[in-house]
């Protein structure tokens, strides 16, 4: 018995300061959001806020654009999960090679990342215009009509995706790195005396031994497309018609701009548990064994 | 093919995909070495990717910008938060990593979940409560209410969870046996293993602090005290806005976190000593 | 590697005799510790010098702009002319484009009780910081009232009082290539001005002759523009035909918002793009480089223009409409105020009022580059500027209107804009009426 309480207050020792900067700068604030769920908080006047239970959750029910938004996020969701990933994926395989020059492709990929979505938006918003834009002419080139792209309701989603895809892979990128070069050696030069394909390699080899990592991209990657919030504002600004107004970007708005905490963070907690509920499912449907 | 022509198709195929990832990089570039209107002028050509045909007019912008704006503080003071955010993520995580991978306690399974969770949480929809939190706790307008709030995450425990719960438990037994405590095990053992996780979250927290912006103008009221990011979002709103200008201050604030990932990524890689991991 | 080899390679460094390596170690870590130590110190002795008996001053500008430049320069003038009786200590906020980052400031500061005696804001935020009792009315401070102009004072007034002072404006005109009308037939000297201007038909007649010329979209709207654009450039078209968003009293906006005045307007709008003239995803910088003949644009166009000396450009006024050919223009920009929880008020009411004078807002046009706040001003910069600025100078005196003053200004302006951007959607959106109707709903539901 004695060990184990040991071994408890080492653990809290090592977890102490974890704790206590999560608990104030995370854990305290939600707390405080979810409370401001149950009152009538205007942003100017902090002290006439009251308590008025449910009321803001009877509302967001009747809110046609929160409705909006979550078929956009859920759309957004499902379409930038396989691609981003697999992009990710496939990016990590090609660089994880010893290769003259391989360091140029690594930064290549991660750019990216990196860069300001100013230099992002501006780019993009350039080449996909609709009369002007380079990829336009490309496919006017090669036979195809032009595409509205961003101006048009059906598009703008969807090209969202994509951007969005191709900014964020190599983040995935470099964490798929770290996990295959977790693999030992020492697995693949057995299975090559087995005489195993490279195919072969790739399913029964690497796929498994990365489980633990794919899980966690798979995991945060779900979180951080649900919480997508940057490229509409900056790209669309949730047009056309409110196509690509997502449940973050709108509890912004109204929280920030609209200055209704209260209604705002009624959102940001039912979306949560929303969030919550999908992720559950989807450790399920993987069978995390870790957790 | 032959085994050549193969390698030729491989290259090929990878400098045209690396070639859609990285012109905007490119662009951006190039764009801070040519003047304000041959920017828009070129949009639609190759000149686009190409800076000024006269290398005079390379770094004018860039003198222009200097002597505007006083971007040697701001980047200071950009380095000497991420580097304290790097360092303060690398041991606060991997010491939260530690104990989840290495320890059994009451409650492990609870609090994991309940950091999990915490994940969902959008970071826009939090901060101004977090600023109240500063401000309660009497932090406003320091250099450590910059850096606070970001050196914990959970992603980031995550991680090192993981990676610690790949070390052996016999080498930890065998290293107790000789008398060595928890403290000494972390330091000596589970983070000198861990190089890529200490490379992957060093990189990714040095990049978030970077790249923060709203935060460090909540908190911060000495504008000597303020980061790159808040001067480039001054630039990009100072009339008249200069594009190639723009593109300056973000080159300089974007090419050291290039820099970092290039260090950083070799640790990624080498993993145990570098003789036998991943493919070849 | 081995199990076997990591553990006999930990085990090395436990040993004594690699006693450099521990012993490096434990300094490393001293190392770190103080640092870490030394910044917490540091951290919690410095608290920023306060001068409890200063007014302080907020600005939503960084002390390298011109802007900010010019403010410190009339805080430095104010503080020589005051010595011994009062004292202002400024402090610059840079903002991102839309407000964010100094609002959000502002915002956390009213959380906490830390607001500033005098803060910037901007004119739409009139309303709404004064309905929350933010700020303090201002008209007895302010001895220069009949100086400044009527969009000044109708921005800063709420509910018969005046809340906040606007140091400089802003203005829209159409600015067009002279090369390319020329190419087009159009003979310069027909041209409005600002003592007469076009109607909508005449202008539509400039835009058919152009589109004829150049077969493609003539004319930059801004139609893309994310900002709050949409809402300043376009309402004066609905107030030159005399219609509005919402009624006198700001109760509601039906049978206003959805009158047959805004269904002509909205139709008038709808149809730059439906026959072509406009575009909803202009080319960035498309008039700089001649793409398109006609643009909106303001004091800042003028700015840019300077960076493409190949295109000669002159600036006609706003069109009016039709039915009653009142010109009619946009305005705005951001105000002094004083808030309503300062214990120094007459200090702070003095302040502004010396911030508000002819020789402050001199300093201030002129360094901005913006249009003057006040008759005064007007004077003084005539002939500073250029031609094309006095143009719209002339014009902003003449005809400019302040945005509504509401406190639910952001949703009603958000409602507003998306009216404009849908009505470019032609296809769908071909019955303005019903669109309309569906509008007022919106707007009655956030103003109740």
């Amino acid at each position: 018995m004695n060990t184990t309480k040991k071994e408890s207050l080492a653990a809290y020792g090592f977890l102490a300061p974890a704790l206590l900067l999560l608990g104030l700068f995370l854990v305290i604030p939600a707390l405080l959001a979810i409370y401001y769920a149950f009152t009538d908080y205007y942003l100017l006047t902090p002290d006439k806020r009251q308590f008025v239970g449910l009321a803001n959750f009877i509302e967001i029910f009747k809110d046609t654009i929160f409705l909006q938004s979550l078929k956009n996020i859920v759309v957004f969701v499902l379409c930038v999960i396989p691609v981003q990933v697999g992009a990710a994926l496939g990016l990590a395989l090609l660089i994880n090679k010893q290769r003259r020059g391989n360091i140029f492709f690594k930064v290549a990929f991660f750019a990216p990342v990196v860069l300001s979505l100013v230099v992002i938006s501006v780019l993009w918003l350039y080449l996909l215009n609709p009369s002007e834009g380079l990829i336009n002419s490309l496919l006017v080139n090669i036979g195809f009509d032009a595409q509205p792209f961003l101006s048009s309701p059906k598009q703008a989603m969807y090209t969202i995706v994509f951007v969005s895809a191709w900014q964020g892979a190599g983040y995935q990128m470099l964490i798929f790195l770290a996990g295959l070069q977790n693999i030992p050696g020492t697995v693949y030069e057995a299975a090559k005396i087995d005489g195993v394909s490279k195919w072969q390699n790739f399913i029964y080899i690497t796929m498994p031994l990365l489980k633990p990592t794919s899980i966690l991209i798979m995991i945060t990657t779900l979180i951080g497309a649900f919480k997508l919030i940057i490229q509409p504002m900056v790209m669309t600004q949730g047009g056309p018609m409110n196509s690509t107004i997502t449940p973050v970007y709108y509890i912004y708005q109204t929280g920030f701009s609209d200055r209704l905490i209260g209604y705002s963070s009624a959102m940001t907690v039912l979306f949560g548990i929303v969030i919550a509920i999908v992720t559950l499912i989807q450790s399920k449907v993987t069978k995390e064994e870790n957790i | 093919m032959s085994k050549h022509g193969r390698k030729i198709v491989e290259y090929v195929f990878l400098i045209f995909l690396a070639c859609i990832f990285v012109f905007p990089l490119v662009w951006m570039i190039v764009s801070s070495m040519k003047p304000e209107a041959s920017i828009y002028l070129d949009m639609n050509s190759i000149k686009a990717l190409l800076p000024s045909y006269n290398p005079s007019e390379w770094f004018q912008t860039y003198k222009a910008l200097f002597s505007r704006f006083n971007v040697l503080q701001y980047v200071w003071n950009s380095v000497f938060y991420a580097a304290i955010v790097t360092i303060g993520s690398i041991i606060v995580n991997g010491m939260a990593g530690y104990a989840f991978a290495k320890f059994q306690f009451r409650g492990k399974k609870f609090l994991f979940g309940l950091l999990l969770v915490l994940l969902i949480v959008p970071a826009e929809t939090i901060i101004i409560t977090q600023f109240t939190v500063a401000h309660g706790i009497g932090v406003l307008n320091t250099r450590l209410a910059v850096v606070l709030p970001m050196m914990a995450s959970m992603f980031f425990i995550y991680l090192f969870r993981n990676f610690f719960m790949a070390v052996p438990d016999e080498i930890i037994e065998s290293v107790k046996l000789d008398g060595a405590n928890q403290w000494t095990i972390f330091w000596r053992i589970m983070l000198p293993m861990s190089k890529p996780a200490i490379a992957t979250v060093g990189t990714l927290s040095f990049i978030a602090s970077w790249n923060d912006y709203l935060w460090p103008l909540m908190v911060l009221t000495d504008t000597s005290k303020f980061p790159l990011q808040v001067a480039i979002t001054n630039i990009n709103t100072t009339e008249p806005v200069y594009t190639n200008q723009v593109m300056a201050i973000l080159t300089v604030s974007t090419i050291p976190l290039i820099i970092v990932y290039i260090i950083a990524q070799k640790y990624i890689l080498q993993g145990l000593g570098g003789s036998g991991t991943g493919i070849k | 590697m081995k199990p076997d080899d990591i553990y006999s390679f930990c085990k090395q460094l436990h040993y004594p005799r690699w006693g450099g390596t521990i012993k490096m170690r434990k300094i490393w870590i001293s190392v770190v510790c103080a640092i870490i130590t030394s910044l917490i110190i540091a951290g919690c002795s410095q608290k920023g010098s306060s001068n409890d008996d200063a007014v302080s001053v907020w600005v939503h500008t960084s002390n390298e702009t011109p802007e900010g430049k010019a403010m410190q320069k009339i805080i430095d003038q104010f503080n020589e002319k005051y010595k011994g009786e009062y004292e202002a200590k400024i402090e610059f906020i840079p903002r991102s484009g839309s407000g964010g980052g100094y609002e959000d400031k502002i915002n956390a500061a009213l959380t906490t009780n830390t607001l500033p005696d005098v803060l910037t804001l901007d004119g739409p935020n009139t309303a709404a910081y004064a309905e929350a009792g933010m700020i303090a009315p201002i008209d007895e401070y302010l001895t220069n009232k009949d100086d400044l102009l009527p969009s000044i004072i109708q921005q800063g007034t709420y509910d018969g009082k005046m809340y906040a002072v606007g140091y400089s404006e802003s203005g829209v005109g159409v600015f067009y290539n002279k090369q390319m009308l020329k190419d087009a037939g159009v003979d310069l000297t027909t041209l409005p001005t600002v003592e007469n201007p076009w109607d909508w038909n005449q202008f539509i007649d400039l835009n058919e002759k152009l589109v004829k010329k150049f077969d493609r979209p003539v004319i930059d709207m801004g139609f893309n523009d994310k900002s709050e654009w949409l809402m300043y450039a376009f309402t004066p078209f609905l107030w030159s035909q005399g219609g509005n968003i919402v009624s006198e009293d700001g109760a509601t906006a039906n049978g206003v918002f959805n009158n047959e005045n805004a269904v002509k307007t909205m139709t008038f709008i709808q149809d730059m793009i439906k026959k072509g003239y406009s575009t909803i995803s202009p080319v960035d910088k498309g008039f700089n480089t001649g793409e398109y003949a006609l643009k909106f644009g303001g004091s800042w166009t003028i700015a840019e223009m300077e960076e493409y000396p190949d295109v000669e450009y002159g600036i006609m006024p706003y069109p009016t409409s039709p039915d009653t050919n009142k010109l009619v223009s946009p305005s705005g920009s951001w105000q002094y105020a004083m808030s309503a929880t300062s214990d120094k008020k007459e200090a702070a009411g003095t302040l502004i009022d010396f911030m508000t004078s002819t020789e402050s807002l001199t300093e201030i046009t002129l360094a901005n580059s913006v249009l003057p706040a006040a008759y005064s001003v007007i004077e003084e910069v005539k002939d500073k500027v250029s031609d094309e600025m006095n143009i719209l100078i002339e014009q902003n005196a003449a005809s400019a209107h302040a945005r509504p003053v509401l406190p639910e200004y952001p949703q009603v302006s958000r409602i507003f804009q998306q009216t404009v951007s849908d009505v470019t959607y032609y296809e769908e959106n071909a019955n303005i009426q019903t669109l309309l109707d569906d509008k007022v709903t919106q707007i009655d539901k956030v103003l109740k």
